[in-house]
């Protein structure tokens, strides 16, 4: 029997099909090659950072003030890409920088969308009351000027690293994503098969994370992956700012906003032009496999 | 047809289900008491606009308590499910109670593998296993009349006809083996000669776990195959309720006999369709009080209705509402009372 079952599964293998879900994601990169190679880029730059900053560079190295090798150029004695006013390794820290601008990316992207994906589906789900009474909160949350009010807590809160960025920059990412899958969780709810689940005896809970969460999965594969993207932005812009992490954590930003200082800026340029082009460069790829993911999940606007 | 128990199953008495527009609760359906016996099926009909869907859905809970108000008993068990909570009524929802949706297209997640699906009751309501469901599943699947079940079970529902999507929903309402199964027009989506399918199918199962069925549907056509009795609304009340030969040979309520003259004979020499004049009117616009079906008969006079027209027994297990069924007659064949 379980020999007969297998064959069967075999050959409706080999009957066709309209592409689903995968196949759709694919076919679509595979028409957009900037899309797949910006993918494929992303991936072995994140891979690499991750690999060098972990394993093969010293922090405590990179970090060490050797001011006789102040502004060394690119290539010169065993910098890459040459040293800062403080002679430390800019390669270093550039890679240092990236692994930690990404994590809390990452980390940001995690936090905010699991509160607003998880918002977003009880709203949406239960509708009237909770709708409204977590609606006027976003609403209010939206009104708030963001940047100010991490400023202002970035001066309180008196010991401060990436942890505590992470858990700031989140606090105000969330509503969007909230929104947006209330919306479709609000329309989705009321179909049929939610319905038919309840017919069955299956809790509310179980309906909305089994039964709607995967139906709204096109929606948030995208809002995400765009979510990622602006986060590198966020912290980047921050660090730039001087709000950011202290001078002590390398990130992308704080690299960036050596050239604050014009001589840096109009003659060393091996200090900040290195991190720039990275942030472009990750930015801009995340985008590409952001839009070819949302032209995957819109029939109208395919490609492949 | 098999033998129809006299036990009642399910009692339905004086329910009143009020949907909410701008404040004010206008009854869907209105004062309707009905009982379903042990492996009996019990057609409801009328036109769209009824109330049949707003009845079925009242029996299985599923109405949103802020903007819809469900009065009376539903008895089931000694139970009233009128008054349940959601927790108490997911321990009755598929496991005593089946729900089979008129378009199982769109009451079939489309993202859920067609096994996962069927297994979703028996994970809440049974101590079996994976594997011991995964059995279950294929037991299921074969029970409906699906020839390859392992395959099916692993396939989504855009990849499955829609007869064998209507089988798949009969599997999902089965899987708890209910005592009472709540059809909503569980024919209407699919074409004649995979309803009749479908109707054996059902037929044939009941006959199997001996459970009652409550079947919505306008089709007279399914009435007359399959249904034990039948109960026919309009505008939210019951307007007359018979065994089922009893209805089509002896209608008495002028709706009925509108309804069943309104079936196209294939072989009348009559090219036009006989039609009822008027529609059902709009909830908010129901008059609240006198017949509601006069405002479709105005060619009888207005003394003919009672005042607050109730059910009369007019026969063994005859119910009709109104007295204008005696002095109804067709518009163009005037004076014959028996149109």
């Amino acid at each position: 029997m379980a020999n007969k079952n297998k064959k069967t599964v075999e050959n409706f293998k080999s009957e066709s099909s309209p592409p689903t879900g995968i196949q759709v994601v694919l076919r679509e990169f595979k028409k957009d090659k900037l899309a797949m190679f910006s993918f494929l880029g992303i991936i072995a730059l994140m891979v690499a950072v991750f690999v060098i900053a972990s394993w093969i560079i010293d922090k405590e190295a990179v970090m060490k003030i050797n001011l006789i090798e102040r502004f060394t150029e690119p290539g010169v004695s065993g910098y890459i890409l040459g040293a800062d006013e403080a002679g430390r390794d800019m390669f270093g820290q550039l890679i240092i920088g990236a692994k930690n601008s990404l994590l809390i990316a990452i980390a940001i992207t995690i936090l905010a969308n699991v509160v607003g994906i998880t918002l977003g589906i009880i709203m949406g789900y239960y509708g009237g009351f909770i709708d409204n009474f977590f609606m006027r909160i976003i609403d209010f949350f939206i009104t708030l000027p963001t940047l100010m009010i991490i400023i202002v807590v970035v001066t309180i809160v008196p010991k401060y690293g990436i942890t505590e960025l992470i858990f700031i920059i989140a606090a105000f990412q969330w509503m969007s994503t909230a929104r947006l899958v209330r919306s479709k969780a609000l329309s989705e709810a009321r179909r049929d098969y939610i319905s038919a689940s309840k017919t069955m005896g299956t809790s509310d809970f179980a309906i909305m994370f089994k039964g709607l969460l995967p139906n709204l999965s096109s929606l948030l594969i995208v809002e995400v992956t765009l979510n990622f993207a602006g986060n590198v932005g966020i912290e980047t812009g921050l660090s730039f700012l001087g709000f950011g992490l202290p001078p002590s954590t390398p990130s992308l930003g704080t690299l960036i906003s050596y050239a604050m200082n014009p001589i840096i800026l109009s003659s060393k340029w091996w200090i900040w032009l290195p991190a720039s082009i990275l942030i472009l460069v990750l930015m801009l790829g995340i985008n590409y496999v952001g839009q070819a993911l949302r032209r995957s999940a819109d029939a109208k606007q395919r490609l492949g | 047809m098999g033998f129809v128990s006299t036990k009642e199953l399910l009692t339905i008495r004086n329910l009143r289900t009020s949907f909410r527009i701008k404040d004010t609760f206008y009854p869907a359906v209105d004062d309707v008491s009905l009982t379903l016996r042990k492996n009996e099926i019990l057609a409801i009909v009328g036109e769209s606009g009824c109330g049949k869907s707003t009845l079925a859905t009242s029996i299985v809970g599923l109405h949103n308590s802020i903007h819809t108000k469900v009065e009376g008993e539903i008895l089931y068990n000694n139970q009233n499910l009128a008054n349940l909570t959601e927790v108490q009524f997911n321990k009755l929802r598929g496991n005593d109670i089946g729900f089979i949706f008129q378009d199982p297209l769109s009451a079939l997640n489309p993202l859920m593998r067609i096994g996962e699906q069927i297994a979703e009751g028996l994970i809440y309501h049974t101590k079996l296993n994976k594997k011991q469901r995964e059995a279950r599943v294929l037991e299921l699947l074969e029970q409906v009349g699906i020839s390859n079940a392992s395959r099916v079970a692993n396939q989504f529902p855009h990849q499955l006809s829609g007869g064998m999507r209507q089988r798949v929903m009969i599997a999902i309402a089965l899987s708890g083996k209910p005592a009472i199964i709540v059809a909503d027009e569980p024919t209407t989506a699919l074409d004649v000669t995979i309803q009749a399918q479908i109707l054996d199918l059902l037929k044939s199962l009941q006959d199997e776990i001996q459970s009652g069925i409550i079947l919505i549907t306008h089709d007279l056509g399914v009435v007359a195959e399959i249904a034990d009795r039948v109960a026919v609304m309009y505008a939210g009340e019951i307007i007359e309720e018979a065994p089922v030969i009893e209805l089509f040979r002896n209608p008495k309520h002028p709706y009925t006999r509108s309804l069943l003259n309104s079936i196209p004979q294939t072989h009348s020499e009559n090219e036009k369709l006989e039609i009822i004049q008027g529609m059902v009117p709009s909830l908010m616009k129901l008059p609240r009080e006198g017949c509601r079906f006069s405002s479709r008969v105005p060619w009888l006079d207005e003394s003919v209705h009672e005042k607050n027209p109730k059910l009369h027994e007019v026969g063994p297990g005859h119910l009709v509402r109104c007295t204008c069924w005696q002095h109804f007659y067709f518009e163009d064949k005037e004076g014959s009372v028996n149109g």
